[in-house]
């Protein structure tokens, strides 16, 4: 009798996994494989909170569950509509850069290395705006210090912007719009490695803003004559009767065409309709004299062509629009493409002209993009999850600690900082295991931030300069005080290092560490705050009454893969050790720790990654 | 006239590489594999991004025509650490002239592969694959590692880096690659760090996707190889001077010392740095000097923690520059250029046919390859792993006769 009761438990107890299995797959199956491929519109009966919330991820970076409600509530026209046709919507309220004001006319046309600037001091009796002293030891120290002062304190002016926009990522009312301008920084992209003014940099992120979803042959044409991009593949050196290559080839292999749809005389001839194109600083310019007029053979098109009607001719390619479209999907559908969808994306985006509203309302409209194979598939690039962490969070801004930009570079990335022209790699790229602890160390650094925080910003990382101004301070010569730098006599020294000190003209690590001084003194400061958020809030809102609705909820709000029952029961095991009870009524007094700890175990899963 | 004589006397130098491909390379090797620990070879390979200009690097001044390409940017004899009555050093690398100088560096000449590609994403990836103008999914150093040890086989394979370069991108391993050793590590509260160890991943997991089955099998791997890496790097201290970049060597010493159980590392002198098409000489130098001071500290740390006879260097980059100077006294994308074999146990001089700067060019002003640079990819396969390269490689290849067998 015992048995047959436990047998018969056991029969209930199968037969009601099954039907939850069957329950499962029915909800699942709604919107899968069926779908693949499929570019028809998603119907308003198949619009869920999870497509919406999918919706959201991919067109911006993420939302609160008030958010993804709001825009699931519109039905998925509407939605689209709203997120992708966002100029009626008012951003004025979004603060403007703030510069620190560390630029001056000295500093125009700046040299491309040391050698170059003080070769031009002496030649010219002055550079930078600085005059050679008269007589005396180091008569260049002042300018090469001024040299050393203008390379820090851009790159700690583009650090800010990198601040700046991270906040327009986090707080537009057009998540798309700031999502597209970081994927134009990312396909044209230019680092301040190279460019080494930040004004450059901040007008060229205007430049990828004014045409995040507009139309590519006007985006393709504004990047042409983009001062950054200009200076950042040589248009300077690309002349009439001796044309530098390095633009036409980036255009046609990164830009548009992608390798293998152009021959090398295709480039060598597009380098020649674009010479004599320049800037003077911050304006484009076309430099008559140096531009060549003759004529062209590109792409079996022959003329006297100019550099808008290259980009018309690369834009007559077929494989020009199936280049874009690709990137495009693997940026906002899936990593792994289709060839035929990207073909019929392409067609459409060829009938409108290159306009890419309508090509993004296709994409986000159509049932291929909510397809369970394309859900929640995406690796978040650093940005993007970080971005995505402070929403899910609630902040109202980025905070200073952990510092935005070391945050992103120990993951990988750095804004305004890409490591080579062909952009960030993305994807699985983005994943190490070594990088996939960062990600997660990350998530403690906000949770948990360092409360002896000194901003890099502040104090140089470089331990020669420490070690330098030790030294100075303390009344050292400039030789001795770099001798110290070097590390004493103690090493056995590298070639690279007995050098650093040759020219008596000026002392190089002396004017690095000047300049280090003197940049840090006038960039305004990164005000270093923490997050504000209080978990108790969070939870009592949210209507949870025990452990496990808890980590429902947590779950649901901060992840959109589903993590397996084993780790989810540890979670809630863990949860109820920690409050001392399964009751939230009972611990609210003390709730704060307890969810800082599951949310930072929650934002160390693999899953956190995807979006 | 000169160029004749040079070219003559060099006859010498050049190694027994087209005799050694008529000999049937033996395979009864193949089936050699890691379990057989009396082998503990390991292969390290320095990657100089951005296409190292092999002209301005080992600088064949013996020829005339190098001048006449190159009348602004072409490096003077006076300035030349002269190798011998043809070639010198870049006057920045008196480090590798010294290596060179003790018999330890291997010079092969006109590395590179027929059709080259110029842009640097596309040869790099042919150099990562070694399948030039073929889709190849995996790395060469991924696939060198699948034949050497079997899949159970853990920390096989090590790349230093940001991200993971293709090269060591592997069917059965998952390569641990990092960048600073010391934050490859979980930081929390010790209850919560607790937790984060746990692994609650098993056979039957469910993935929604192909991406949380990668990031799953990623975390993994992070959890078993970071413990290793850090203390590994915290046990070790510098006491050799490796000059002002370590392009991240000091990290292998710092492993190869802890006895980690990785046989091969990839590391790389990053983000496109010898990409010189402006105002190249004194960059160029500069980098030269930053790269040959890091292989020299690596050489004597070698020597100071007694691996030396254990390590071999292979120094490449994805392709030479363009021979005729630009008009911004630099150079453009080129071919075929050097590749350096650095290590105690290898016979220093100079492997391969010198390339022709007359009549070694093809229409682009570029070098025409002289080696593939699979034959020393084969090398090292052979000779210094003892696995079978043909399978790697897809193909036999021409390998030299580079090691001192009676090490």
């Amino acid at each position: 009798m015992k048995n047959n009761i436990f047998f018969l438990n056991k029969i209930y107890s199968v037969l009601i996994i099954i039907f939850l299995l069957l329950v499962f797959s029915i909800k699942s199956f709604a919107n899968n494989s069926s779908w693949k491929g499929n570019i028809d519109s998603i119907l308003p009966k198949e619009w869920t909170m999870q497509t919406a919330a999918h919706l959201i991820e991919r067109t911006g970076f993420g939302g609160t569950p008030e958010y993804i409600k709001k825009i699931y509530l519109m039905g998925p026209d509407k939605a689209t509509n709203y997120l992708i046709y966002y100029e009626n919507i008012n951003t004025d309220h979004m603060p403007k850069f703030d510069e620190s004001g560390i630029h001056d006319p000295g500093l125009i046309n700046f040299p491309p290395s040391r050698p170059a600037t003080t070769k031009l001091a002496r030649e010219k009796g002055e550079a930078l705006g600085i005059k050679i002293k008269k007589s005396g030891n180091r008569r260049l120290q002042p300018i090469v210090n001024k040299f050393f002062y203008w390379l820090r304190a851009s790159r700690l002016e583009t650090q800010r912007i990198a601040y700046w926009w991270s906040n327009k990522m986090l707080v537009s009312p057009r998540p798309l719009e700031e999502k597209m301008t970081l994927f134009w920084h990312n396909h044209f992209a230019n680092s301040e490695a190279k460019i080494r003014d930040y004004r450059k940099l901040l007008l060229q992120n205007k430049t990828f803003r004014k045409h995040a979803t507009g139309n590519f042959r006007k985006l393709l044409v504004a990047i042409a004559k983009d001062p950054a991009m200009l200076y950042f593949l040589d248009a300077g050196q690309n002349i009439k009767g001796a044309p530098n290559e390095n633009f036409a080839r980036e255009i046609m292999e990164l830009f548009t065409l992608g390798e293998g749809n152009y021959e090398e005389k295709d480039i060598r001839e597009a380098a020649r309709a674009f010479t004599g194109w320049n800037s003077d600083d911050l304006t484009f310019i076309v430099n008559k004299e140096k531009h060549d007029n003759g004529r062209k053979t590109i792409l079996s098109r022959t003329g006297n062509f100019s550099g808008e009607e290259v980009i018309n001719i690369l834009l007559e390619q077929k494989t020009a629009s199936e280049f874009i479209v690709r990137k495009i999907y693997k940026e906002f559908v899936n990593e792994n493409v289709n060839e035929i969808i990207i073909e019929k994306y392409a067609k459409y985006f060829r009938s409108h002209n290159y306009e890419f509203k309508p090509l993004l309302k296709l994409i986000f409209m159509s049932k291929d993009f909510y397809t369970n194979e394309n859900m929640g598939s995406h690796i978040k690039s650093p940005i993007e999850l970080v971005i995505s962490t402070y929403i899910k969070l609630g902040a109202v801004n980025t905070p200073g600690i952990p510092d935005f930009n070391q945050s992103t570079s120990a993951m990988g990335q750095t804004l305004f900082w890409p490591p080579t022209v062909a952009g960030w790699a993305g994807g699985r790229s983005w994943i190490t295991p070594a990088l996939l602890m960062e990600r997660g160390n990350f998530a403690r650094s906000v949770l948990y931030p360092d409360i002896d925080f000194i901003a890099k910003d502040f104090y140089s990382p470089d331990p020669k300069i420490i070690v330098m101004h030790d030294s100075i301070r303390k009344g050292a010569d400039i030789t001795s005080a770099t001798k110290a730098s070097n590390g004493g006599n103690n090493m056995m020294m590298a070639e690279s290092n007995m050098m650093a000190d040759r020219d008596e003209d000026f002392n190089t690590r002396y004017a690095s560490y000047k300049g280090w001084q003197e940049a840090v003194s006038k960039v305004k400061p990164i005000l270093r705050d923490t997050i504000k958020i209080s978990f108790t809030n969070m939870i009592i809102n949210s209507g949870a009454k025990n452990s496990k609705e808890v980590i429902e909820y947590l779950l649901n709000r901060f992840l959109v893969v589903k993590i397996n029952q084993s780790k989810k029961d540890m979670l809630i095991e863990f949860l109820t050790t920690n409050l001392g009870t399964n009751k939230i009524k009972e611990a609210e007094s003390y709730l704060e720790e307890p969810i800082r700890m599951i949310v930072h175990l929650i934002m160390s899963q693999p899953e956190y990654q995807l979006g | 006239m000169k160029n004749n004589i040079n070219r003559r006397n060099f006859v010498k130098y050049l190694s027994g590489a087209t005799l050694s491909s008529l000999i049937p390379i033996k395979h009864a090797l193949s089936n050699h594999h890691i379990n057989d620990f009396t082998d503990n070879k390991i292969l390290v390979v320095l990657e100089l991004s951005g296409g190292n200009d092999g002209l301005n690097t080992i600088v064949p001044y013996g020829d005339d025509a190098y001048y006449r390409y190159r009348p602004n940017i072409g490096i003077k004899e006076k300035d030349l650490l002269k190798i011998d009555d043809y070639f010198g050093f870049n006057p920045g690398i008196v480090g590798l002239e010294s290596l060179y100088k003790e018999g330890q560096m291997a010079i092969i000449h006109g590395c590179g592969y027929k059709d080259p590609s110029f842009s640097h994403f596309t040869s790099m990836a042919y150099m990562h694959t070694a399948a030039p103008n073929s889709g190849e999914e995996y790395g060469w150093v991924g696939r060198l590692a699948d034949e050497m040890a079997p899949e159970s086989y853990k920390n096989f394979l090590i790349n230093i880096d940001k991200t993971q370069s293709l090269a060591v991108r592997s069917k059965k391993h998952v390569p641990i690659v990092f960048d600073h050793p010391q934050r490859f590590q979980r930081e929390g509260f010790y209850s919560v760090k607790k937790m984060l160890k746990v692994d609650k991943n098993n056979e039957n997991n469910n993935y929604q996707n192909n991406s949380q089955k990668f990031l799953n099998e990623i975390a993994k791997s992070a959890n078993e190889a970071s413990g290793m890496i850090s203390n590994a790097w915290a046990k070790y201290t510098k006491k050799v001077d490796y000059g002002i970049a370590t392009l991240d060597l000091d990290k292998i010493v710092a492993l190869i010392q802890a006895e980690i159980p990785a046989r091969l590392y990839y590391t790389s002198y990053r983000d496109n740095a010898f990409d010189t098409h402006v105002h190249q000489n004194n960059l160029h130098q500069r980098l030269l000097t930053y790269t040959s001071d890091a292989i020299r500290g690596f050489m004597n740390d070698l020597h100071r923690i007694g691996k030396e006879k254990e390590v071999v260097l292979l120094v490449m980059t994805e392709f030479g520059r363009r021979v005729p100077e630009n008009t911004s006294l630099g150079t453009d994308h080129g071919a075929a250029g050097p590749m350096f074999i650095i290590g105690n146990t290898v016979k220093g001089g100079h492997y391969g046919q010198i390339p022709d700067l007359i009549n070694g060019l093809d229409v682009g002003d570029n070098l025409k390859y002289t080696t593939d640079f699979r034959s020393v990819y084969a090398t090292l396969i052979e000779s210094w792993l003892k696995t079978n390269s043909q399978k790697i490689l897809r193909k036999n290849f021409e390998t030299f006769n580079i090691f001192d067998t009676t090490v």
